[in-house]
C-alpha cells in the first residue's frame, strides 16, 4: 500500500512539475491562459455580438430572440418581411416611448447579416465608430465576422487536430510496437502517402467534391496523420525495451494493456509538444483554403474568404489588415503556448521552434 | 543506416483516385450544358470522344499510364499544348523565384542563428528572436496580400507593381531599366517567400549550434588554446550544419509546392499559378501533370536530403 502511494507521487510531480515550469514561463502561460478565454468566449457570442436581441419585452410579454425565432409579424413590424429586425424594432420602441423595450447585445450586428439597407455608401464601407472594421463587399460587418471566424477556425482545427493525432498515435504505436515487417510496410506506405503534395491535392479533391465543414475536416485529417507515426513510432521503440515493458510482459499483460496502459502514457511526450504547433498549422491550411475559394461553403464567416474579398478590392485595406491582425495575434499566442510546453516539457534548457 | 523506397505505385494509386474524381466532376457539367442549351447527342458523343470520355475509367488510366512511361502526359484541353510543354515552359519563373529566397534565406539565417547561439540570451538575441517569432506567425501569402494593398498602390503607398513577373513593356526596355523592372517587381514576393522560412532556419541553426558548443570536443578544443573563432566557425558549425544540410534536398519540393499561394496572391506565371488556374479551369491533363511532377520532384528531394545526410555525417552509412 505504502509502495503504491508513493509511486502514485512520483508520477504526479512529474507532471506537475512541468506545469510547475510551465506556468512560470510568463509569455507562454499568459498566452495560454487569453487563448482559452477567448475560445470559451467566442461560444457565447451570439449574447455579445449579433443581430438578434437578448430580450425583448412588447405588451406585457418578455420574448428571448436570441434562443428562438420569431417572425416580424410577432412585434408588427410592417417593412420587415420574415424574421425581425430587432435593431428597427428598439428605435420605434423609443420613438414610441411606452414600456416596450429591447435590449440588444453590445455590439448589435450578426455575421451573416446583409445591412445593404442601413449603409449610405456602396460597400465595402470604410471602418467608422458604427461598423469598427467596416463592411465587405456584401455589406456584412467585418468585426462580426472575424470574431465568429476565429471560433470556426480554432474550432476547426482542434477537431482536425485531435483526429489526425488520434489516428497517428494509434497507427505509430502499432508498428512501435509489433515491429517487423508490420512495421516495415506500414511505414513505407506512410512514405508513399506522404509524398503527395498536400496543399495541390487539398484543392483538386474540394473542386470536384463540393467542401462542407465535415468533409474538409475529414480530407484534412487524411493528409495530417503521417507526421505524428515518426513520432510515435520511435517512443514506443525506446519505451518497449525497458524494464517495466518487460515486467508486464512477464507477468502474464495482454499486449493491448500494456499498449494503452505501460507504454502509451510514457510515449505522449510529443504528442503533447507538438499539438499546439499542429494547430498553427491546420488554421494556416484553412484560412489557405478559404482564400482560394476551397474551404468552408459560403457565407460561412471566414478570415482566408475577408482576404480574398481584400484582394479584389485592393484599395479597401481592412479587409486584408483586419484579418491579418487577427490571425497573427492569434497564431502568435499559439505559438508562444507551443514554445513554453517544449521547454517544459524538454530537460534541454533551450528554447526551440519546431 | 537509411532505408529509402523509391515507389512505383504511390502515384498510380492516388491518380486512380483523382481520375475517377475527375470523371465525377466532369459528368454533371457535361449533362448539365446539354440540359441547357441541348447539344445534338452525335456531337455529344464527339465531345466525348475529343476529350476521350468515352471510354471507362478504368481503360483511360490504363492508357495514360503507359504514355507517362513514354513521358507523355497528355494534351492541355485549354493551352491546347502538350502538357509537358505548358509546365516547362513556367519551371523558369517559379526557380527564379524559388532560388532567391532560398540563398536569401540561407545567407542570412544561418549566419544570423551562429551569432544568436554565441551571444545567448543577450539583448540582440531576444530581440532578433521576438522579430522571427512574429514572422513564424504570419502566413507568408497572408503577408504578401497585405503587402500588395500597402505598397502596391492600392490605400497607401504605390512603391511596387501590382503582382506580375515583369511588365508587359519588358522586352522594349534597355538592359539597365530591364534590371530594375525585374528587381522592382522581385521585391514584394520574396519577402512573402522568405518570411515564415526565417524563423525556422534560424532557431534551427541556433538550437543546433548551442547544443554543440556544450559538448566535450569543444571544451577540448577550447582546452587546447584555439581561439574561438575558429572552435565556432570550424569544429561546432561543422556539425551544427548536420541538421540543416538535411534539409537542403526538401528544398525541391518547397520550389514547387511551397509557391502555390504566394504565386496565385502575386500573379506570377509559375507552376504554383498553373496549377490553381488548370484546377479552376478543369484542365485535368495538366493537373495530373503538376501532380505528377510535384510528388517526383518530392520524392527525389528525400533521396537527396538522404545522401546529403550520409555525405556530411560521417556517423551514417548507407547499408
Amino acid at each position: 500500500m505504502s509502495d503504491k502511494s508513493k509511486e502514485e507521487k512520483v508520477s504526479t510531480t512529474l507532471f506537475q512539475k512541468r506545469w510547475k515550469k510551465f506556468k512560470s514561463l510568463k509569455r507562454g502561460y499568459y498566452s495560454f491562459i487569453i487563448v482559452v478565454i477567448f475560445y470559451i468566449f467566442s461560444f457565447l457570442l451570439p449574447f455579445f455580438v449579433g443581430r438578434d436581441a437578448l430580450i425583448v419585452k412588447y405588451e406585457g410579454e418578455y420574448y428571448f430572440p436570441v434562443f428562438k425565432f420569431y417572425l416580424a409579424e410577432t412585434f408588427r413590424q410592417k417593412e420587415v418581411q420574415g424574421e425581425a429586425n430587432y435593431r428597427m424594432l428598439k428605435e420605434q420602441f423609443k420613438q414610441q416611448d411606452n414600456d416596450n423595450w429591447v435590449l440588444m447585445p453590445v455590439y448589435p450586428y450578426g455575421p451573416n447579416e446583409n445591412l445593404l439597407d442601413e449603409l449610405t455608401e456602396i460597400p465595402p464601407t470604410h471602418p467608422n465608430n458604427v461598423h469598427f472594421f467596416g463592411t465587405d463587399d456584401r455589406g456584412r460587418d467585418v468585426l462580426a465576422r472575424l470574431l465568429y471566424g476565429f471560433n470556426i477556425g480554432i474550432s476547426f482545427s482542434l477537431i482536425v487536430t485531435i483526429l489526425s493525432y488520434t489516428i497517428g498515435v494509434s497507427i505509430g504505436s502499432m508498428l512501435g510496437f509489433f515491429g517487423g515487417k508490420v512495421d516495415i510496410f506500414g511505414q513505407r506506405l506512410i512514405e508513399i502517402w506522404s509524398t503527395l503534395p498536400f496543399l495541390y491535392v487539398m484543392i483538386i479533391l474540394s473542386s470536384i467534391l463540393n467542401p462542407n465543414f465535415l468533409l474538409l475536416t475529414f480530407v484534412l485529417t487524411l493528409f495530417g496523420w503521417m507526421g505524428m507515426t515518426y513520432y510515435v513510432r520511435g517512443e514506443f521503440y525506446r519505451e518497449k525495451a525497458r524494464d517495466y515493458v518487460s515486467a508486464a510482459v512477464s507477468m502474464g499483460a495482454g499486449n493491448s494493456k500494456i499498449i494503452f496502459k505501460h507504454i502509451l502514457p510514457n510515449a505522449l511526450t510529443p504528442v503533447i509538444t507538438f499539438l499546439p504547433f499542429a494547430i498553427v498549422a491546420n488554421i494556416f491550411s484553412l484560412v489557405a483554403l478559404d482564400y482560394l475559394g476551397f474551404g468552408l461553403p459560403p457565407p460561412t464567416p471566414s478570415w482566408g474568404q475577408l482576404m480574398s474579398q481584400g484582394m479584389q478590392n485592393i484599395e479597401k485595406w481592412w479587409l486584408i489588415g483586419t484579418p491579418l491582425i487577427a490571425m497573427f495575434l492569434t497564431l502568435l499566442s499559439i505559438t508562444f503556448i507551443g514554445e513554453a510546453i517544449r521547454e517544459a516539457f524538454d530537460p534541454k534548457v533551450y528554447s526551440r521552434l519546431r | 543506416m537509411i532505408l529509402q523506397v523509391v515507389p512505383g505505385g504511390p502515384l498510380e494509386m492516388e491518380i486512380m483516385r483523382i481520375r475517377m474524381g475527375g470523371a465525377m466532376g466532369e459528368g454533371p457539367s457535361s449533362t448539365s450544358s446539354s440540359s441547357g442549351i441541348s447539344i445534338p447527342e452525335s456531337a455529344m458523343e464527339e465531345i466525348k470522344k475529343f476529350y476521350g470520355f468515352d471510354k471507362p475509367i478504368y481503360e483511360r488510366y490504363i492508357v495514360w499510364v503507359g504514355n507517362l512511361f513514354k513521358l507523355n502526359l497528355g494534351k492541355s484541353y485549354v493551352y491546347a499544348e502538350p502538357v509537358w510543354d505548358v509546365i516547362t515552359s513556367r519551371f523558369p519563373v517559379s526557380i527564379y523565384f524559388g532560388m532567391i529566397s532560398f540563398l536569401l534565406t540561407y545567407l542570412v539565417c544561418i549566419p544570423l542563428g551562429v551569432y544568436k547561439a554565441v551571444k545567448n540570451g543577450s539583448t540582440f538575441d531576444i530581440i532578433s528572436s521576438a522579430i522571427v517569432f512574429i514572422g513564424y506567425s504570419i502566413p507568408g501569402f497572408a503577408l504578401g496580400a497585405f503587402l500588395l494593398v500597402m505598397f502596391g498602390g492600392g490605400s497607401f503607398l504605390d512603391w511596387f507593381p501590382l503582382g506580375g513577373f515583369r511588365s508587359n513593356d519588358y522586352d522594349t526596355l534597355s538592359s539597365v531599366d530591364k534590371i530594375k523592372d525585374q528587381i522592382h517587381h522581385t521585391v514584394l514576393p520574396v519577402i512573402s517567400y522568405v518570411i515564415s522560412g526565417f524563423a525556422t532556419l534560424t532557431i534551427l541553426t541556433k538550437n543546433s549550434v548551442i547544443e554543440n558548443l556544450s559538448q566535450d570536443y569543444i571544451r577540448t578544443a577550447f582546452s587546447k588554446g584555439i581561439s574561438e573563432k575558429r572552435v565556432i566557425f570550424y569544429h561546432a558549425l561543422r556539425n551544427s550544419l548536420i541538421p540543416i544540410a538535411t534539409g537542403l534536398g526538401h528544398f525541391l519540393g518547397i520550389l514547387v509546392a511551397g509557391s502555390f499561394l504566394i504565386e496565385t496572391v502575386f500573379n506570377i506565371d509559375g507552376i504554383g499559378l498553373l496549377g490553381y488556374k488548370s484546377i479552376v479551369q478543369r484542365d485535368y491533363p495538366v493537373v495530373m501533370g503538376l501532380l505528377v511532377i510535384n510528388t517526383l520532384l518530392l520524392l527525389v528531394g528525400n533521396i537527396i536530403s538522404d545522401i546529403i545526410y550520409a555525405i556530411v555525417d560521417p556517423r551514417i552509412r548507407f547499408k
